[in-house]
């Protein structure tokens, strides 16, 4: 005999055990190369830059910082958002069967989905900084502590704006296309392979107003002791950015549950 | 105890027009341990009461209180996961369920019971209809639940398989009672103690007494089969 009703707190523990088993599983076993992938889009990413760089014969180095660790971080970091916006995109989707299970709701996809997201990239992070280490590259964080502060902030506002645009998607299916073409102008904008400190003030001015900018610089500057960040960037603007995402995502997840989960 | 209060709910066309009510304004409580025998005509939104109060789908007012472990409508092939095993999907139900500590319990009743044997690891979209409703029935029964769902339309099977989901299932009401959708006066009888009639367009009738119902029921069955085709036209 079951021992009566279970807290909410504990149906809602199960669903996400559940999930993130099946998500996990999905993931490794789903396609064959999908682990491979994972290293391999930001190693790829890395060689052709660097090769790109010494090609037209700039110097390896940022102000302050090595430029392979520079962009791996900056590669990372911005790859943990994107992901976390294009997964968080089909989550519902692709998890539409389940709801057919009352203690299941789509918040719980995405949660699940981008927590998943964030213990995948940091094993890539992780890999990729000792695969530096073992060619002689120094890629120890000066602040380990802050760089984890602002990894799991990065993470936050992924998730934040992977909340907002899985209802957007669902309520305007067009915006999909959208949200795919600007990833690839915003790894540009994000600073994420070239520098973008000597761009002019009036258009960094702009440049400003992006949020994963930010968290890229913030996070380099915690990375690198003697790094030289882009003038202007701010935690405090980085944690508004996360906090309204978020609890906008959260409302319109509340308001519109019924309508995500009809087929 | 399950409270279904004032519940109303309508389906929507594509071109966002709505139908008539299905439910209107059903409003009941189910005490512990009593089962209950739903009945009424085809149409009259007997799965879709099943369909609110088990949580699959949402009513358009009112709500659905459960104050016990409430089953989904049993034998629903619907949640399944195609490109999973059927294991995969069995586990993954196991732990939504809390039964995270006690898989392998599971596992051997749900392979015992479904006689699935090594198909159990092959991907759920391999599988016939006839594997997918008996997987779904042992899913459904490998839980402890304090209510079941049952409904008939929509739980399919062959008839030894049945006959065995039905002991299965008779074991268990010692425990557990039940809320039922059935054409069978049989079963409804054996099983259940209170019944609800559903009607189009009023509001439903409550029975302490399933058998009060059935003859309730029967008796508006027969005088409409009495009345001539051309009349009843004309009385609407």
């Amino acid at each position: 005999m079951s021992a009566g009703v279970r807290p909410p707190w504990k149906v809602t523990w199960s669903v996400w055990h559940a999930l993130f088993m099946r998500e996990v599983l999905a993931r490794t076993t789903g396609d064959r190369m999908g682990w491979f992938w994972m290293l391999g889009e930001p190693i790829a990413f890395i060689v052709i830059m660097v090769s790109i760089r010494s090609f037209l014969g700039r110097s390896r180095d940022i102000a302050g910082a090595d430029f392979i660790v520079w962009l791996m971080i900056g590669l990372s970091g911005f790859f943990m958002v994107r992901d976390a916006i294009q997964r968080g995109m089909t989550a519902i989707a692709s998890n539409q069967a389940l709801f057919a299970y009352r203690q299941i709701k789509p918040v719980d996809a995405l949660f699940v989905r981008s927590a998943t997201e964030l213990a995948l990239q940091t094993v890539v992070l992780l890999i990729l900084l000792g695969l530096a280490l073992l060619t002689d590259i120094n890629a120890l964080p000066d602040d380990p502590l802050g760089v984890f502060s602002l990894w799991c902030s990065l993470w936050l506002l992924g998730l934040g704006c992977a909340l907002i645009v899985s209802v957007v998607v669902r309520l305007v299916p067009d915006i999909q296309h959208l949200v795919k073409m600007m990833m690839l102008p915003l790894l540009l904008i994000s600073g994420v392979i070239f520098p973008l400190h000597n761009l002019p003030h009036s258009i960094l001015e702009y440049l400003l107003y992006n949020p994963i900018l930010h968290g890229l610089e913030l996070l380099r500057l915690h990375f690198f002791d003697g790094y030289q960040a882009v003038q202007g960037v701010s935690l405090e603007y980085l944690w508004r950015w996360i906090l309204i995402t978020l609890a906008l995502g959260l409302a319109l997840h509340a308001r519109f549950e019924l309508r995500l989960k009809a087929k | 105890m399950i409270e279904v209060k004032n519940l109303y709910k309508r389906y929507h066309t594509h071109n966002h027009r709505s139908t008539d009510w299905v439910l209107h304004d059903v409003d009941f409580t189910l005490p512990k341990g009593v089962s209950l025998g739903v009945i009424g005509r085809n149409g009259v939104g007997k799965s879709t009461l099943l369909r609110l109060i088990g949580g699959v789908d949402h009513p358009d007012r009112g709500q659905v209180i459960r104050h016990c472990r409430v089953s989904w409508p049993i034998g629903v092939t619907g949640g399944f996961q195609g490109s999973m095993t059927g294991l995969q999907n069995l586990k993954f139900l196991a732990r939504i369920h809390g039964y995270a500590h006690d898989l392998q319990a599971v596992i051997d009743f749900v392979q015992d019971f479904t006689e699935l044997g090594k198909a159990l690891n092959a991907p759920v979209k391999t599988y016939s209809s006839g594997m997918r409703s008996r997987l779904a029935f042992g899913l459904s029964l490998a839980f402890d639940f304090d209510v079941y769902l049952s409904d008939e339309a929509t739980a399919t099977g062959d008839a030894a398989f049945k006959a065995k989901a039905q002991q299965v299932f008779q074991e268990r009401l010692g425990q557990a009672s039940v809320i039922m959708v059935s054409h069978s006066e049989d079963i409804l009888r054996e099983l259940c103690q209170a019944g609800l009639w559903l009607r189009k367009g009023e509001k439903p009738i409550w029975f302490d007494d399933i058998a009060d119902g059935l003859n309730a029921y029967n008796d508006s069955v027969k005088q409409s089969k009495n009345t001539p085709v051309k009349q009843r036209k004309a009385a609407a």
